[in-house]
């Protein structure tokens, strides 16, 4: 019972004080999980940031649900992802209402003229990130990841492929070339 | 029913496509609901994505829940984080320590330089269909200009803090030309 109670303060602290996604999550994952409880070492929490990095979707519920299992089984693992999730998920819902009640509002329809170049900018930011990591040249062969780009680009705009397809294909292709 | 099921679906694509960190949803989540099931319009979805930013936990599971519950209450909510976070739970949890002994294979690390490139232009992409309802005259595109400037030269500044200035700002530029 102490451990899902911990399991629960642990990833409530780190998730929902983890501005900036997952890459912010991460750290504070570590504090908890690593330092305050001693539930991982701190090479077995590295190699777990590895696989999760590596499976699809979102980072924060990844590690909640491979920690929450090792401590306390499939309790652990609902405890540990409701604390990440539920908090911001409910007060989301309750904005959400709140911007569809008010949709016609002026005032309302004003503050999200001002708030939507902010999130274009956002956007460009975390895609800036993105290639910066993505087009990090060591070698002859990393201008491939350029290639890729712009076909995957070409392939978007003017055949309207699926993203899935894309990114699918891009798995395999990878796993070829580098 | 239908609608119940297609919300697993779409997040459950949107999800288990995105490689490359939670940002990386963003573009599937909005091909999901925007132009697949026409659930939110582009403008909806724009709006959705500032509150979601403006708080902190993973974006997927934020966007998952909002979305859920407009379209379909709280059972959407809770099918649309269900799809969102199943398939990741199940495989960490039922591989746990054999998935550990691949976790730095040179095969997976190939894989994900391959799909980077894809992920960075489908972001472009998001970036360039969410400006062209947000830049809509010379004072949003000021706006926009200003808070790129902030976040590429002072990333200490958080967005959040960013998100709620400018709706302060848009409450006093915008109002009165409204009007």
């Amino acid at each position: 019972m102490a451990d899902l109670w911990n399991l629960f303060i642990a990833f409530l602290r780190a998730s929902n004080l983890g501005f900036g996604g997952g890459p912010a999550i991460i750290p504070l994952i570590q504090a908890e999980a690593v330092d305050r409880y001693h539930w991982l070492t701190n090479a077995q929490f590295a190699d777990v940031i590895a696989v999760t990095n590596a499976l699809p979707g979102p980072i924060g519920t990844k590690i909640a649900a491979y920690i929450g299992y090792q401590v306390a089984s499939w309790p652990g693992v609902i405890v540990a992802l409701i604390a990440t999730i539920m908090p911001t998920v409910l007060l989301l819902i309750f904005l959400g209402t709140l911007l569809s009640k008010y949709a016609n509002s002026q005032a309302l329809q004003a503050m999200l003229t001002g708030v939507k170049p902010i999130i274009t900018a956002l956007l460009l930011i975390v895609a800036y990130q993105m290639a910066v990591d993505a087009f990090h040249i060591t070698q002859a062969l990393d201008y491939i990841t350029i290639v890729i780009a712009a076909a995957a680009a070409v392939a978007l705009y003017f055949f309207k492929i699926h993203p899935s397809i894309l990114i699918l294909s891009s798995l395999v292709l990878g796993y070829f070339i580098f | 029913m239908k609608t119940i099921w297609d919300l697993f679906l779409a997040f459950l694509r949107a999800s288990n496509f995105a490689f490359g960190g939670g940002a990386s949803a963003i573009p599937l989540v909005k091909r999901e609901v925007v132009t697949k099931y026409q659930w939110l319009t582009n403008d909806e979805f724009a709006n959705y994505l500032a509150i979601a930013n403006s708080l902190p936990a993973p974006i997927l599971t934020k966007l998952a829940g909002m979305i859920g519950f407009k379209v379909k209450g709280w059972l959407g909510a809770l099918v649309a984080i269900l799809g969102a976070i199943l398939p990741t739970t199940l495989i960490v949890v039922a591989l746990g320590g054999l998935i550990l002994k691949y976790a730095q294979s040179p095969a997976l690390e190939a894989m994900l330089k391959g799909v980077r490139p894809v992920v960075a232009v489908l972001l472009l992409q998001t970036a360039i269909e969410i400006g062209k309802d947000s830049l809509t005259h010379k004072a949003t595109w000021l706006l926009g200009i200003a808070a790129l400037l902030i976040m590429f030269f002072w990333p200490i500044i958080h967005p959040a803090f960013l998100v709620l200035a400018s709706m302060l700002l848009g409450y006093i530029l915008f109002r009165k030309k409204n009007q």
